[in-house]
This record gives C-alpha cells, structure tokens and sequence, in this order.
C-alpha cells in the first residue's frame, strides 16, 4: 500500500534521504525512528506529495506521489504535530470543508461529517470554533480532518509531539483501531514508547538512511540489546 | 480549473476572514466611523481654532503712521495697538507683535494735515511670521484695515478734486465661476478621492494576503491544505478571489461611507463655499469596475510576496516596501497639469487612478481609460501567475530546508558568509550589493562631482562602482573569474558584439525620440546644454579624456558592477531572458539619479542587448567594447558637428535610413555571437524543471 523505491531527497549540501526504500501492506503499522534532523519528516512529506523526491519514488497504492500527487492524496490521510487546525471554524465547519475538498457532494459529505463528529466524540464542541478547543479535543478534530475521505493510508509526522498522556492515547486508539480496518499507517517519532506499544514493524533511519529494520523484537536482539532504546543508541551510533 | 474546489476555498477563506476582528474593523468600522468623525472632529478642530484665533485682537505694533491712520487703526476692535518701538523685524520674530506696520518716509510725504487733499504714495509694509498662526491672521487683519484706510483716502482726494468716487475705479472686476456647485465638488473630489480609494483598496487587501498565505504557514494548516487532493492552481485561485473580494469590498464601503458622509451635510464648509460634493450612481458604478482589476492586481501581488515568507511578521516586513511602492506613484494624480494619456495610462496604479479622477471631474477620455484598464488586468495577470507559481514550489512553502542561522554577532555572521563557498554571489546578495553602492554614488558620488566637476566624475566611477565591485569578488567567498565574467571571448563574439552595438544604438536613438514624441517630453535645456557641454570635444586632448571619462570609465566601472556582480548572480539560474531583463531594468534606473527618466527606456535598451552578448559570449569584455562604442559614439558624434548632421537632426530625430539598416546590422551581430556554451560547473535546468535547477543550485552552491 505505502512504498518507499530508492527515495532521495536533496536540500543544498544536506541529502536529507538517501535511497529509502520500505513497504507498508495494509492493516500494519509502520514506525520511522530517528533523532531529531534524520530525514523522517522529509520522507513523510515527499509520500504526502508535500516534497518531490530528488530521485526514487514514494508510492501509495500503486500511484507515483511525485507524478499523479492528486490521486495519491485521494487514498492519504496526514497528520503532523501542528494539527492543521483552522482557528476561526467550527470542528463541524472544518471537516465538512476538508470533505469538499475531497471530492464529497454536500449530500455525502453531511452524513459523513456527522459520522466522524460522533465517531470521535465530537458532539459537544463540534460548533465552537476550534481556535477555542482544548488540545486533546483539538487532537480529535484533527484525527477526524485526517480521516474523513476514508483514506487507505495514513500518514502520521510525530503526532504525539507535544501531547499529555491521555491526548496521546487517543493517538494510540485510533492508530490501532486504523489497523483493524486495513489501513497501511506509517508514522514518525522519536518516543520508544510508542513504537513498544503500537508497531508491527520500525525502521531507523540515521544521516536520512535506513540503518534497521524489523519488529522491535528483531531489532532489539539484532542489536544485542535489552530493550529498543538501547538498541537505538547502539544503531544510530554504528551507523554515524 | 475545477470551479467547484476554487469555489469551497472561497467560500471557507472569506468566512474565516469575516471572523477575523482586525479585517473587519479594516473593512467596516474604519469606513463606517471614520469618515464621519474624522470630518465632524476635523470641521469642529478648525472652528475652534479660527474662534480661538479670533477672540482676541490682533496685537499690531504701528511705527510712522500719521495720527489720523493711528487713530482709525486705533478704532479697529480686531486691533490691538503696540507701541511703535515693537515695530521691529526683531520683535515680531520674538512674537512681542503680532504684526507691524511700517510705514516709510515717501518722496512726496503726506501733510498730516491735508491727508485728503494731498497726492504721493507712502511706502507701507506690514511685517509679520507666516511660520506662526496669530501673526498670519495679524497680518490679514492689519491689511484688511489698511486697504479700507486707503479706500477711504483715495475718497477724500478725489473728492476734494470734484471727481466722482468711480473715477479711479475703470473697471469693476467681479469673478463668476461658471461651474455649478456639484461640478466643483466633482473636481474637488477628482483630486483626492482616488488616493483615498486606491489605498484602502490596498489597506483591505493587505491584512487577508498576509493572513492566508503566511500566516496559514505560519499556523500548519497550509501543509495540511496542500494534502487534499485539489490542485495548487484551484488553492491559489480560492485564495486569491476572497482577498480581492476584501479588498474591494473595502473599497466599496469606504467609497459609499465617504459619500454619504459628504452628502449628509455635516460639511458646512462645503455649502459656505458653494461646493457640493456628490458623485452620480453611474460614476461610482464605474470606479467599481475600475476597482476590480486594481484588487485583482494588489491581491495577488501581496499573496504571491507573503506566501514567500514563512511568517506574519517576516510577510508584514516584506510587504510594506511594496504597499509603500504601490501608494506613492498614486499621489502624480494630486498633482497640477498632469494630463491622462495613454502613457501615462499604462503605468501601474497610477493609471487607473488617472481614471477615477477624470470620471469623478465628469468626463474620462475613452482610450487612456481603456489603456489603463487593460494595462491593470495586464498586470494583475502577471501578478496571479507569480502568486500561483509560488504555491507550487516546495522551497517558497517549505523555506530552503538548509539553512543555517550564523551565532555570534557580526562577526559570526560574517564568517558564515565566507565559509559558504560559491561560484557567484547569490542573487539578493547582488540586489544588497548594487542598492548599496547606487546609494552611495547617489550621496558620496553626487559630492564628489559637486567638488571636482569632471575629474569627481571619474573619482566617483572608479571609486564607487569599479573598486567595491572587484572588492567583493575578491574578497567575498566566489569566483572572482567568475563574478566578473573575465573570459577572453572569441574574435568572432567580439566582432557579434561590435554589430550588436552598432545596430542597436541608432535603435536606441529612435527609441528615445518615439518616447519624447509620446509623452510630449522635453529635455531641460539646462540639462541638454550641460551634456552637451561634457561630451564635446573642442581639440584633441579634451577628446582624449572625454573618451576617458565617458566611455572608457564607464566601460569599466559599470560593466563590472551590472554585467558582473549582478548579471553573473542572476545568471546562476539559467534562465537567459529574466537575467537580462532583470539586469537591464537595473541598469536602466541607475541611470535615472544623474539625469532624467527620458534616459531610462534608451539606456535599459543597451543594457538589455549588452546582456544578450554577454550571456552568448560568457565575457565582460564583449559588453565593455559594447558599452565604450555607445558613449564613444556620443562624444564623437557631438564633437563633430558635420558627423551630428549625418547622424541626429537638431531636435535630436535620429536619421532614419541610419534606423533602417540597423536591425541588419544587429540581426547580423547576433548570428555572429556563439550560442550560450554552460561552463562545466554550470548549473543545468532541465525544461519545465524549475525545481531541478533549484536543487542544482544549491548543489553549485556548495561547491
């Protein structure tokens, strides 16, 4: 579903991403690890069609992100850490906009917006405006905007970045809960926690490479280590 | 374009706006309550002023009056006498007196006695300070009684000579204005409406630009917009329609505000003048469609600047040179005999507001309108299409992704610079480059040429130009060869370039005498006088160094600053056509501060051809030959009265046949210049690939 072919990806002197390659089959959870300046947001935004690949290619579903972007973002759900919110509409304004956006007719987009509004317990504050919604209720409606063309992949840059506890367990709920439904979610941070808790498989990526991959059992004991974060350390310091 | 998604981004853009406190009071409440308050606190202000002016009188110092003047000025009750010693320029300077009257010895003194009956005229002055408000009023009211003084002199004489009191009085001049009062108020109107207009039409647009490109950068939600399946063009184009709404709707309401505000009355000076200030429906119907491409133009021009910056702040910083740029050249339709024409029509901004001022003074004349309306959605096309370009670049949205903030000071931030190894400079290092040193020719150079006359000429070209431009190859972290283009080119270049030069020059001559003859402009003859002067050669020494200080100085010094530094930045790009332009138009405004804009059109001509060589043959030396052969041209030309025959007649129309075979001659030149050959280390742009040379850029950058 999410292909990552010998992606690259220059800024000047910085090859941010050097040759990437992974794949993410529906239903499974994919977490990116690195430090900060690794190259994982880069990556995530050349799939989210945001960037264009110096070289290689990011794919989802089959559709190139850097030739057919429109058909890319159709089957895309993003998310990054700034939510994306806009501060002067309602939740239930953003979403119904982000539904057109989409492509949905206002016949489909209104029961679809009603749909997310009580699928993520948005009913109380679906009409105040969203620059007065607290974080975790401004987390929902952002989760809500990311899937509400029933996208069949997701695409999550460090999205428990900032967050209480709880805020971020709503992120845990729906990335699992994403699996179920066969979505393919790939998704950056740099929290071990997280990727214990919620990933199939992970990728480190170092210096923009993917230096590892695996489960994090697989990691962890390829590493020779007791747990991932050592194994992180020992990894991104082999691979400097 | 997909109508319906330009449509939902309208619609969702101008409901956020409308919530947006800071662009509704823009649009309504400084309209609605401006107007109003500011002309009732305005009339009320000045009321005051003239009551507070005028309830205590004039305090005159009076000095040689005769008793009889004395005692009628003394019966004045705006009048306050002082004694004659404050009758001084000192004391009114002092403010002791408001005003003083002085009345001077006369050849023909007047008998106090027989004041009627006597003749001669007495010298009278009336000192005062029009620096100060109390001492201007003086002045009117000691005048006033002065005149009525004098009246009533001219009575007793010619009563006392049995002359009827009209006999000094031939004529009775009485001035009837033919206008009506809505006429005047029109013209009145005509004057300063448009400024008014066109600014808050900028005002309104400014806020919503800055808001929906930067500042939904600045908040996320430009990344999170831009992974919806919708096109950049359908993006841009929502965008870009709400802020032309705002802007126009602002427009429109301060246009109705004003208005209303007029017509309600509260103006008495008006009526106390015989002004009426209304503006017919269909006026106001048809400065609207003139307000439209004009919102089209700011808007897309504020959004495509702050959709470059990464910021509120950085887009407020960066758009108010350019509201600055687009409100100052409105301010020509304030101006006295300036008349609309097409020329004039054509320049942005100002000739739609040329238009709104000829319709609101009752008539706009049909081509300069239709000049200044298809010129405007000229421009705001170009205008839309840089805006849209930028949404489309990852670089603009993004920032460079590599850049690095230098610590420490200037110092630090110096090192920085230099460590960054690269070919050229960079092209806003080159603009800072050339802005700073057209600065410091404008002051330093304008002083050395004031002090020096010729020789400061020649100071301020080397100086100024030649040295801080080798100065920064040298010393800066670039390829000097490279900056400045130091590459021998081939006897056939040079020999293009030769053709090219003298093709183009007589071109440039008739470009130049097309532009008088369509502006109706006229060189000051001091001025023509004055480079006529410095460009002719009276005996073969003084020609000699005229060759030296107007063309081989400038062949040098210039080149190196704009066919160097500046086109070799720009160069960096690839892109031949925006690099010459972009030099040329630079090169053409240099030129603007000695001499005057008539020069502009002819000059960036020659910078444009001299661009042409230099992108083919790679070589500075080509476009010196180039830019020696033009100036040389002018000594030789003007030092030789019966070549100037040949060439130019005395009106300066240039010989046309000369005209007539130029284009060979640059046509021939042309195909004689090798074809633009990249240097191994070039960067190479791949068509339709902007961001390719982008990368290649930086990748050239790092060299």
């Amino acid at each position: 579903m999410i292909e990552f072919d010998r992606l690259s990806k220059r800024y000047g002197d910085l090859l941010a991403v050097r040759e990437l390659s992974l794949t993410v089959p529906g239903g499974e959870v994919y977490a990116l690890l690195g430090a900060n300046g690794a190259g994982k947001t880069t990556a995530l935004r050349c799939l989210a069609t945001l960037l264009r690949p110096t070289s290689g290619a990011a794919r989802i579903a089959g559709f190139d992100a850097a030739r057919e972007p429109l058909e890319v973002r159709r089957r895309l759900g993003f998310l990054a850490a700034s939510m994306g919110l806009y501060q002067r509409l309602t939740a239930r304004e953003l979403l119904r906009y982000f539904a057109r956006l989409n492509g949905m007719e206002d016949e489909v987009a209104a029961p679809r917006v009603e749909e997310m509004v009580r699928a993520f317990g948005l009913g109380e504050f679906a009409d105040r405006l969203c620059g007065k919604l607290s974080t975790g209720q401004r987390q929902r409606v952002s989760i809500a905007r990311a899937v509400v063309h029933d996208p069949p992949a997701l695409v999550l840059d460090e999205p428990t970045l900032g967050l209480d506890v709880l805020s971020s367990e709503s992120i845990f709920r729906f990335i699992a809960e994403a699996r179920e439904r066969g979505r393919a979610v790939i998704f950056s941070t740099h929290q071990m926690s997280e990727v214990e808790l919620l990933a199939d498989r992970v990728g480190i990526i170092a210096g923009g490479r993917l230096v590892a991959e695996g489960t994090v059992g697989g990691i962890v004991a390829g590493a020779g280590e007791q747990n991932l974060a050592r194994a992180f350390l020992r990894i991104v310091r082999e691979a400097a | 374009m997909n109508l319906r998604l330009v449509l939902t981004v309208l619609a969702k853009e101008l409901r956020e706006t409308l919530r947006d406190r800071r662009t509704l009071f823009m649009m309504i409440v400084i309209p609605t309550l401006l107007y109003p308050g500011l002309m009732v606190v305005l009339e009320q202000m000045t009321l005051f002023g003239q009551r507070r002016l005028s309830e205590k009188p004039a305090a005159v110092a009076v000095r040689g009056a005769d008793p009889a003047l004395a005692a009628f000025l003394r019966r004045d009750t705006a009048i306050r006498l002082l004694p004659a010693e404050s009758a001084s320029v000192a004391a009114v300077r002092r403010r002791h007196a408001e005003a003083a009257i002085v009345v001077g010895a006369s050849p023909t003194p007047l008998a106090a006695s027989v004041p009627a009956a006597g003749g001669g005229t007495d010298s009278v002055r009336v000192l005062y300070d029009p620096s100060y408000e109390r001492s201007q009023r003086a002045h009117d009211v000691a005048a006033q009684a002065l005149r009525a003084w004098n009246d009533s002199l001219l009575a007793r004489r010619l009563s006392a000579r049995g002359l009827p009191a009209d006999f000094a009085r031939p004529l009775a001049l009485a001035d009837s204005s033919v206008a009506t009062a809505q006429e005047t108020g029109a013209y009145a109107l005509g004057r300063f409406l448009p400024v008014l207009l066109i600014l808050m039409t900028l005002l309104g647009a400014f806020y919503p630009a800055i808001d929906l490109a930067a500042g939904e950068k600045e908040r996320g939600t430009l990344e999170t917009l831009l992974t919806a399946p919708v096109p950049a063009g359908e993006i841009v184009a929502g965008k870009f329609a709400a802020v032309a709404l705002i802007g126009m709707a602002a427009a429109a309401a301060n246009l109705l505000s004003m208005l209303l505000t007029f017509q309600s009355g509260v103006f008495k000076f008006a009526k106390a003048a015989h002004v009426q200030f209304t503006l017919p429906w269909s006026t106001a119907l048809l400065v609207l469609v003139g307000l439209v491409p004009l919102a089209v133009l700011f808007s897309a021009l504020f959004l495509g600047i702050a959709v470059r910056s990464q910021s509120f702040k950085e887009a407020q910083n960066a758009l108010t040179p350019v509201q600055l740029a687009s409100t100052l050249p409105i301010l020509v339709t304030m101006l006295p005999g300036i008349e609309f024409n097409a020329a004039l029509a054509a320049v942005p901004v100002v000739g739609i507001a040329m238009m709104f001022r000829e319709l609101m003074g009752g008539s706009a004349r049909l081509v300069p309108s239709l000049v200044a309306f298809g010129t405007t959605i000229l421009y705001a096309g170009l205008a839309l299409h840089f805006a849209a370009r930028a949404f489309g670049r990852e670089d603009v949205l993004f920032g460079g992704g590599a850049s690095t903030v230098a610590a420490g000071g200037w110092r630090g931030r110096m090192r920085a610079w230099r460590a960054g190894p690269r070919r050229v400079p960079l092209p806003a290092e080159a603009f800072v480059f050339v802005a700073g040193i057209a600065l410091l020719y404008f002051h330093a150079g304008a002083a050395l040429q004031a002090r020096f006359g010729e020789r400061g000429l020649l100071y301020s070209e080397w100086g100024l130009l030649f040295v801080p431009a080798i100065a920064l190859a040298l010393i800066g972290p670039f390829d000097a060869r490279r900056t400045l283009a130091l590459r021998w080119p081939t006897a056939r270049g040079l020999a293009g370039a030769l053709l090219v030069a003298l093709g183009g020059i007589p071109l440039g001559w008739a470009l130049g005498w097309a532009q008088v003859q369509a502006l109706h402009l006229e060189m000051p003859r001091e001025m023509v006088g004055a480079l006529q002067k410095l460009v002719t050669a009276s005996d073969l020494p003084r020609f000699l160094w005229l060759l030296l200080l107007v063309a081989v100085t400038p062949a040098f010094c210039e080149e190196a600053v704009f066919r160097g530094v500046l086109f070799q930045s720009l160069a960096r790009e690839q892109r031949m056509w925006r690099t010459v332009a972009l030099t040329a138009l630079v090169f053409g405004a240099f030129h603007l501060s000695g001499e005057t804009a008539i020069r502009f059109l002819p000059t960036a001509w020659i910078g444009v051809l001299m661009g042409i060589v230099v992108w083919r043959t790679r070589s500075i030396f080509a476009s010196m030959l180039m830019h020696f052969v033009n100036n040389g041209m002018a000594v030789v030309v003007v030092s030789l009265p019966a070549l100037r025959g040949l060439v130019l007649s005395d009106l300066g129309e240039p010989n046309w046949l000369l005209v007539a075979a130029a284009p060979l001659a640059l046509a021939a030149g042309l195909w004689l210049l090798p074809p633009h050959t990249p240097l191994p280390d070039d960067v190479v742009a791949e068509p339709d690939s902007r961001e390719a040379a982008e990368e290649a850029g930086r990748v050239e950058e790092v060299r």
